[in-house]
């Protein structure tokens, strides 16, 4: 059996008086897509800063690979992607690459450079400054600065915020593409359409706790938002 | 783990050399200091040679604070330096690329704002100004070695420089003291047999620093 990507055992996190998470018991395995969606404020972000090892649980244990995700072997293993876009403006797209390269001790770095801004087709845009970017670029870029070490995990906190048709469409290719080459994916997201579309699995997460998780299609996207996002779902 | 530093270094110094940010307003920060003390003041030569050595050394300093924001204020721009924390290197390395390149910019600024101080103060240029130099370096490294950990600290604060200053001031004061007592030593021309031991003093007071900075930093990158 191949060992857990990742596992969470009563995984609870409070900053002081106020609870930011409670219990959570989570499994992924290796290659599995997972959508953790919730409210504003449930929780989400501060789960996956706990899972990349930024942040430690106040109670409970996590596991990615079997390991601390704090180890630095497991930073290797993971990549990030958030609303954050973990880009210096000043610096040009492939300044900005070779950085990260040179960050994560990744081999061939030119070749592979050449390779991840081809994904995101920002090959003519390679010589020019980050501050000259749009939003959509930019988090292409930061798509690209994701691949470069080819991680096993990826998280993804929101990411399709903020982005046009064009840029979404061509973060759904790459994740589909990142799927189907066996990487395991953990994203947070509000849209339960992109979601349904990507994922193997859904967890909602409501009041800092896991009230549903199971394999999409288990609910529909119309009674899971009417269970979990309406003003009635709240209530209940 | 040099590899990493190193990377860092390269990348901050890249960012400074294309927008000369940091040094161009550390040297006006600077000059202003110094034509204003040079022009308000009309005391002799003697006692401007009293206070110069204290004139230099706050140059440096407020500047250097000026630096030490900058260079933090530029890993927070975009969660940058949350990503740091997520990067496959030792919290030591992430420091010591800071520490280098925060050290390299201001002692390349006080390279640049040196003779304006030597013209405007007019110094005797004589063998024992060459003194100087490890007195500046062993001045300068304590406070980067400092400031870099304690710019990381306050970096998450909304009052940022403020935060830095209350911090840095009350441990950086005794190598800045000794610093600004050597300076005037070799600016008078009367290197006293405390200077050595002075100077080893400060040299020992940046070991203790780095080390116990280097060693802390992961725990500056948890959230």
């Amino acid at each position: 059996m191949s060992e857990i990507a990742l596992h969470l055992d009563s995984v609870s996190k409070d900053f002081g008086r106020i609870i930011a998470l409670r219990g959570i018991n989570l499994d992924v395995q290796p290659g599995e897509f997972v959508s953790i969606l919730g409210r504003n404020g449930a929780g989400k972000t501060t789960l996956l800063n706990i899972i990349s090892g930024i942040s430690t649980p106040s109670e409970g244990e996590v596991l990615l690979f079997g390991t601390d995700p704090a180890a630095s072997s497991n930073k290797s293993k993971l990549a990030v992607i958030s609303h954050e876009m973990f880009l210096y403006s000043n610096l040009t797209a492939v300044e900005n690459l070779e950085y990260y390269t040179q960050m994560y001790r990744v081999e061939g770095m030119e070749d592979k450079i050449s390779s991840v801004l081809e994904t995101v087709e920002l090959t003519h845009r390679r010589f020019d400054l980050v501050s000259t970017f749009s939003r959509g670029m930019m988090q292409r870029l930061t798509i690209a600065r994701a691949l470069l070490h080819d991680p096993q995990f990826l998280l993804l906190d929101e990411p399709f915020t903020g982005l046009d048709q064009h840029a979404i469409a061509m973060l759904t290719t790459i994740l589909k593409g990142q799927k189907a080459q066996g990487r395991t994916i953990l994203l947070t997201t509000h849209d339960l359409h992109i979601a349904n579309d990507l994922s193997d699995r859904f967890v909602v997460i409501d009041k800092h706790r896991v009230v549903y998780d199971a394999a999409v299609g288990a609910l529909g996207v119309d009674e899971l938002r009417s269970r979990f996002f309406s003003a009635e779902g709240a209530q209940s | 783990m040099l590899k990493p530093s190193l990377a860092i270094v390269q990348k901050d110094l890249r960012m400074e050399f294309r927008s000369k940010e940091s040094i161009l307003a550390m040297w006006i920060f600077s000059l202003l200091i110094f034509v204003i003390f040079n022009f308000t003041f009309e005391v002799s030569r003697l006692v401007m040679l009293e206070i110069a050595p204290g004139l230099l050394w706050v140059a440096f300093i407020f500047s250097g604070m000026f630096g030490l924001n900058h260079s933090f204020a530029v890993e927070r721009e975009n969660g940058n330096l949350r990503s740091m924390a997520l990067m496959p290197v030792t919290g030591g390395s992430i420091y010591l690329g800071k520490f280098l390149s925060v050290t390299i910019i201001m002692l390349l600024f006080e390279t640049l704002i040196f003779p304006i101080f030597v013209i405007f103060y007019d110094l005797q240029l004589t063998a024992t100004l060459f003194l100087l130099i490890p007195v500046i370096l062993a001045g300068t490294i304590g406070f980067t070695s400092l400031g870099t950990i304690l710019s990381a600290v306050s970096v998450h604060t909304r009052n940022q420089q403020i935060l830095l200053s209350l911090l840095l001031w009350p441990l950086v004061s005794p190598i800045i003291i000794w610093s600004v007592n050597l300076t005037s030593m070799v600016l008078a021309g009367e290197i006293l047999t405390n200077f050595l031991p002075l100077l080893i003093r400060i040299i020992a007071f940046d070991v203790i620093f780095f080390t116990i900075s280097f060693m802390l930093f992961d725990y500056i990158l948890e959230d």
